[in-house]
């Protein structure tokens, strides 16, 4: 291997390991908190800002009940660290409703019964919020394959295939109105 | 006036007798044809808009001010004995706050006194060995690490069959067979009749550990105040829970609260007090603030129970007709470490045919492993995997169509009482089935082709679900006429809530969004059983209608009297009161609230006993359709039909949530779900939701169900039996047959992975120095 | 997990040079680090993020040095990009068959070739094993079902990723960069069989990083094919995986690249059987053929025998499917 040209080190900023001031912008508001460099942004939202939509079931990124969507994509909010999310958008099952409103895929889930405990729920929701945002007219498979990361012990997939497409044609009949 | 009466009921397949206190007069059973209103339509969930907006919350997203997280140090072998425990380092470390061990806390017996709850001797690995109380988990598990234990490794056991030796490691001072003996049910002689069969099939089956995997981990929540415990569990019975804490800690029932309003999934293993529940009860008192004390994915899997694994020995016999004249089954279920009572997988075997021979002998041992809990039907799914697979083995020899077979030994009376089935829709089960899946034109289906074979499957499903008293419900009716009905049950996420408002506004004829449901609360409550076995539904459901009934009949005569007009002229009708003679319909609130201000009427009820001569169980048949890759042995299941018999269907919304999530649970334990422990050193290997492999939504098949609707006429007022569990019960079976009719061969070791399948067809290597 | 200081350094140099401090580590995704670190495996006392070096982020491609990939590209803007699609559309198979949507936004290229492995005695800590600096491989005499079937020892887990046999089949390397030193190496340099001197699966120090994945132009008529089993349909690691592709001229093999994953510590490439496609229109006997030679010396443990018929039959399908796509 070559020789790289050394340069003097740029200064750095440590942060941590105790708690400091991080910044996180959740559900379009501005929020401070103090925490160590170890909070998962999960814990952030659950125990730092009481948005407990969020489930914590693995804590280690292998079932999706955590996620939440981070500009625009969804992630495993288990798997991320708070410290690392500021200046990103970030937004949970608790800003869905506006105005005392349901949005369409809740309304979806209730009318298809696309659940049963209702623990995976918020994390389902959030991956087809994701899909729908990107993709008004998704098939069936874009469906499955956009909850593919996230776990039914119930088992109430069929129900959330058919919750995600209704969805879609809420919204689609929303927007053509 | 409160009654005594005898009732026989059953739970997870064995029978109870007991004495009941009821209240309040039976109701006669809704007739079949009976114009119902709210009971039988799609009603979606009353909580839905807690559920899908975050708002619901549950045993883990309770926080209080001030409190505390717990975490659990756990024995990292699966014998062993503490020598000698240092917590000072511990004890010391920046925000932790109390640590609990052995030696620091009262000994309190558990399962009557087969174990404390803490120690010095572990009997599996992820026994308790010591409790933090912490500002945050993460120092809480800091300090996990600073805790210095000697351990003394004792001899340890893990397989069930060899643990009932006499020879093993003794885990028990009683020895690892439960009660000393296995559990033997005869009628006729089996054995005779095996000697004496024209055709007989022998096989030996096993089942893997399944682990439940709630995704809401078990725990609680608990907080003082003064010498009252409020404790939010995730449970499947606040009662249960009240009755564990109180007894384990001294308390009066009146002075412990249970609280569960949500719970993320249960199946069988939340029904009691958990030593995460008294762990934190204890922590909280010493340190006077609120303890949260929910277990993490990897102890969820070590320690909150399982689905017991099982190895089962089975012969059957029969007439060249077809004609079941034998049965015989030996099995031996893993209980882990701690337990006191084992499961049937004998259940399926001793009832689902007609068969005058049986006999079945059921060990129950304990293991240095993770304790068993009830698992959605346990025993009936380990059981039926078997015995349904060896039924189709038995078809083959006989040269008979695997549903030709069922339908030969077909009985309507429960076999081993005598007594008729109160409902028995298994036939017809059967034939819209068979119909659903093309059974009969399955033959012109089959792919015998290149590296894919398809094949079809079928089994049969029968258990309780009959439910049973003792079971309480309150009826409040507001005086702006809304209703609200009180319960002591749960809802474990099967709905509940919404059909017992279902049935309350069918019988006090009120629009159901004028009904409110209250329940997970034991201090606000009425006593209901657990959310177990089948039968919140027909234990509840039947004691709301009565108390609905009262606040109704109580209702009309108030109002009779406040309208001077004879009660039986008036009715109940959209929540208005439809008088004789008057044109338009009267508002509920002119009566109660203009005419009596805050008058407020509250309809008692309570469940009625079980019917003396009959048999009350639930029904169904399962058929698979599957491709098998004969090269990969990857199962491709393209479709599952599920048929059930659970007598009327309330809401069919509902109930098909109930059959679509049996039929996934139990293609997770046909196919993919296992518990893996470590051979040489009895640790497990796949305690998280990476190697333990529950379905995904790619795993899900077209699932087709209907109901066999039918209002059981004897069970309870209602009609209706339990769903809970039935449909979990034959799906690994019909699978199992499906796959065995593909590649002509039975797998008879679940899961069936694809190594499995690839060394059914002789494809694999076996390994040549590590065997 | 246990505490640590977190940076987030200004460019790359500053980056690299950070992480020779000892008791660092580097986050990208984070999706292997983190549960390491809450399972306790690793409890590094300093973090370095990477996620905000804009400098290795980005996706090139130019008919001259094919694609060149940033370390940080994500496991979806891999699976969606459409030139890799239409290019070397096996490596958006690879990508797409890994783990799950949400993992995909969050896993990184870098990330995902220098992964740990799965083997359940490594990721419980509950077991000192020989990789973690013990003595032993408990997975030789225990549960390996998973386990490696070629060079199993000293240490008998198999190499995770899906990304890496597609991307050795396409004769992709790697630029690393470290304090002193940078360079490319190709990924058959990169991946090495652990040794007791060096016990991870990859040549990369402590101090360097995966700064771009580099896919060289493909000969001419080039296809390739990535099958995977698993024991679930999505989500699960390979039980096996084979990664193919082929040069043609017309429908004949002009050369082969066949790369195994699940078999063994590192990527698995067959020299063997790709030398029996060499030439050849591939028919079933050849397929069948390559299929043996690929798994030619596989020693099976006890419970992983299946892996070679499994093996076997990947091959022959990935190469009898390529056959079949080249005539059409």
């Amino acid at each position: 291997m070559a020789k790289a040209t050394k340069t003097k080190r740029a200064s750095v900023t440590v942060r941590g390991p105790h708690k400091m001031p991080v910044h996180l912008f959740v559900n379009r508001q501005d929020y401070e908190l103090h925490v160590e460099p170890r909070r998962t942004l999960l814990d952030a939202l659950r125990k730092d800002l009481g948005l407990t939509g969020a489930k914590k079931v693995c804590d280690e990124g292998t079932c999706g009940a955590c996620t939440v969507i981070v500009d625009g994509k969804p992630v495993y909010s288990c798997l991320t660290l708070a410290i690392e999310c500021e200046e990103k958008s970030i937004e949970t099952i608790e800003a869905l409703a506006q105005d005392g409103k349901l949005h369409a895929l809740q309304q979806a889930f209730i009318e298809e019964d696309a659940y049963q405990c209702g623990f995976c729920t918020p994390g389902q929701i959030m991956s087809l919020k994701a899909l729908l945002d990107e993709n008004p007219n998704p098939t069936l498979d874009d469906v499955k394959r956009a909850v593919s990361g996230n776990l039914c012990r119930c088992g109430a997939y069929p129900k959330i295939f058919r919750a995600g497409l209704r969805a879609a044609e809420i919204l689609r009949s929303k927007k053509g109105a | 006036m409160a009654r005594v009466v005898k009732t026989k009921t059953e739970f997870e397949g064995n029978f109870f007798e007991q004495y009941i206190v009821i209240e309040g007069d039976e109701l006669t059973p809704w007739a079949a044809d009976e114009k119902l209103e709210k009971v039988g339509k799609c009603t979606p969930r009353v909580d839905g808009s807690e559920r899908v907006t975050g708002d619901a919350k549950y045993t883990y997203d309770i926080q209080l001010a001030g409190m505390l997280y717990g975490r659990i140090l756990r024995s990292p072998y699966p014998h062993a004995r503490i020598k000698s425990l240092d917590t000072r380092a511990a004890e010391k470390l920046h925000g932790v706050r109390a640590v609990l061990t052995h030696k620091n806390i009262p000994q309190i017996p558990l399962r009557m006194g087969q174990h404390f709850l803490l120690e010095p001797t572990l009997r599996y690995a992820g026994d308790e060995v010591a409790f933090i109380v912490a500002d945050d988990e993460e120092i809480a598990e800091d300090a996990l690490e600073l805790i210095e234990v000697d351990y003394q490794e004792l001899p340890f056991v893990i397989d069930p069959e060899e643990a009932s030796q006499p020879s093993s490691p003794q885990i028990h001072l009683n020895g690892n067979v439960l009660n000393g003996k296995p559990e033997e049910y005869e009628r006729g002689d089996a054995e005779k009749a095996l000697r004496e069969a024209d055709v007989t099939i022998e096989a030996r089956f096993t089942t893997q550990v399944a682990l439940h995997n709630s995704l809401e981990t078990h725990g609680s929540v608990c907080a003082w105040e003064g010498d009252s415990l409020t404790v939010w569990d995730s449970t499947q019975h606040i009662y249960g829970v009240r009755a564990g804490v109180a007894q384990a800690l001294g308390l009066p029932l009146n002075k412990v609260r249970v609280i569960k309003k949500y719970m993320g999934g249960g199946f069988g293993s939340k029904n009691g007090a958990g030593k995460y529940t008294l762990l934190a009860a204890l922590a909280a008192k010493k340190v006077g603030r609120p303890v949260h004390m929910m277990l993490t994915r990897k102890e969820e899997n070590l320690a909150a129970g399982n689905r017991n694994n099982t190895i089962q020995y089975l012969r059957l016999g029969a007439k060249r007709d077809g004609t079941l004249t034998a049965i015989y089954l030996r099995s031996y279920a893993g209980l882990g470490a701690y337990s006191l009572w084992g499961t049937s997988p004998g259940g399926p075997a001793r009832q689902l045919y007609a068969c005058p021979n049986v006999k079945t002998i059921q060990y129950s041992v304990f293991t240095n492993t993770g304790p068993m809990a009830a698992f959605r039907a346990p025993g009936y799914v380990e059981g039926t995997f078997s015995f349904e697979q060896a039924i189709d083995m038995l078809a083959q020899k006989l040269h008979m169509d695997p549903l030709e077979l069922r339908l030969k030994n077909y009985i309507d009376t429960n076999p081993m009482s005598g007594m008729p089935y109160s409902t028995k829709g298994l036939r017809e089960a059967y034939e819209r089935g068979a119909k659903l899946i093309g059974w009969r034109e399955r033959k012109s289906k089959k792919i015998t082709q290149g590296t894919q074979r398809r094949g079809f499957g079928m089994a049969s499903q029968i258990w309780g679900g009959s439910g049973g008293p003792p079971a309480y419900a309150l009826c409040k009716l507001n005086n702006d006429g809304s209703a609200t009905i009180i319960t002591g049950t749960q809802d474990i996420g099967t709905g509940t809530k919404t059909v017992l408002a279902q049935i309350a506004a069918e019988e006090l004829g009120f629009p159901i969004e004028r009904v409110s449901v209250e329940l997970g609360d034991t201090q606000d409550g009425v006593y209901s059983p657990l959310s177990a076995g089948s039968m919140t539904l027909p234990s509840v459901g039947p004691a709301v209608r009565v108390a609905a009934h009262d606040a109704k009949e109580q209702l009309l005569s108030i109002a009779a009297q406040v309208l001077e007009k004879p009660k039986d002229q008036i009715k109940l009708k959209d929540g208005l009161l439809h008088v004789q003679g008057l044109e338009k319909p009267v508002e509920l609130k002119e009566v109660l609230a203009m005419k009596l201000q805050n008058f407020m009427i509250i309809g008692k009820g309570a469940r009625g006993p079980n019917p003396e001569k009959y048999s009350v169980n639930t029904f169904g048949a399962q058929f698979a359709d599957v491709t098998v890759d004969t090269e990969t042995g990857e199962v491709l299941i393209n479709k599952i039909v599920a048929v059930h018999e659970s007598g009327r269907v309330i809401n069919p919304l509902t109930i098909g949530s109930q059959i679509e999530g049996g039929v996934i649970q139990g293609l997770g334990f046909a196919l993919t779900e296992e518990r893996v422990l470590d051979r040489h050193t009895g640790l497990v290997l796949n305690p998280n939701l990476e190697e333990y492999k529950v379905p995904t939504a790619l795993d899900v098949p077209e699932i087709e169900h209907e109901m066999i609707d039918r209002a059981d006429p004897y069970a309870n007022n209602l009609g209706a039996k339990g769903v809970g569990e039935p449909p979990i019960i034959p799906t690994a079976a019909a699978i199992a047959n499906a796959i065995s009719d593909a590649i002509g061969v039975h797998v008879t070791d679940g899961p069936i992975t694809p190594d499995k399948i690839l060394k059914a067809l002789n494809k694999t290597q076996i390994g040549g120095n590590h065997a | 997990m246990r505490n640590f200081e977190h940076i987030t350094p200004p460019d790359l140099e500053s980056a690299v040079d950070l992480l020779s401090e000892r008791g660092t580590k580097s986050i990208a995704g984070g999706t292997d680090l983190l549960p390491e670190m809450k399972s306790r495996l690793r409890s590094p006392r300093r973090l370095v993020n990477l996620k905000a070096l804009e400098e290795l982020r980005y996706l090139k491609h130019n008919a001259r040095k094919g694609f060149q990939i940033g370390a940080l590209t994500t496991l979806a803007e891999i699976e969606s990009n459409e030139l890799i699609r239409e290019k070397i559309p096996i490596l958006a198979q690879a990508a797409s068959v890994a783990a799950s949507p949400q993992l995909r936004n969050m896993g990184t290229i870098g990330g995902n070739l220098c992964q740990s492995v799965r083997c359940w005695y490594y990721r419980a800590p509950e077991f000192k094993c020989w990789l973690k600096g013990g003595d032993t491989c408990y997975a030789i005499e225990g549960e390996n079902k998973f386990h490696a079937i070629l060079e199993s020892s000293p240490c008998c887990a198999v190499h995770p990723s899906d990304l890496a046999p597609a991307l050795m089949a396409l004769g992709a390397s790697v630029h690393i960069t470290g304090t002193d030193e940078e360079g490319t190496v190709s990924l058959e340099e990169f991946f090495v069989r652990p040794k007791a001197s060096n016990r991870q699966m990859t040549i990369l120090g402590a101090n360097e990083l995966i700064t771009e994945v580099q896919v060289p132009m493909l000969d001419g008529d080039s296809s390739g094919i990535y099958l995977k089993a698993m024991d679930r349909k999505v989500w699960a690691f390979a039980l096996v995986s084979v990664a193919v592709q082929v040069s043609w001229d017309k429908e004949r093999v002009k050369g082969a690249r066949i790369v195994l994953g699940g078999v063994a510590p590192i990527p698995w490439r067959v020299p063997a059987a790709e030398e029996i496609v060499r030439d050849q229109a591939i028919t079933e006997e050849i397929a069948t053929s390559a299929s043996e030679a690929a798994l030619e010396g596989a020693q099976p443990l006890r419970d992983n025998g299946y892996k070679i018929a499994l093996a076997k039959a990947l091959v022959k399908r990935a190469l009898m499917t390529l056959a079949e796509r080249a005539k059409k």
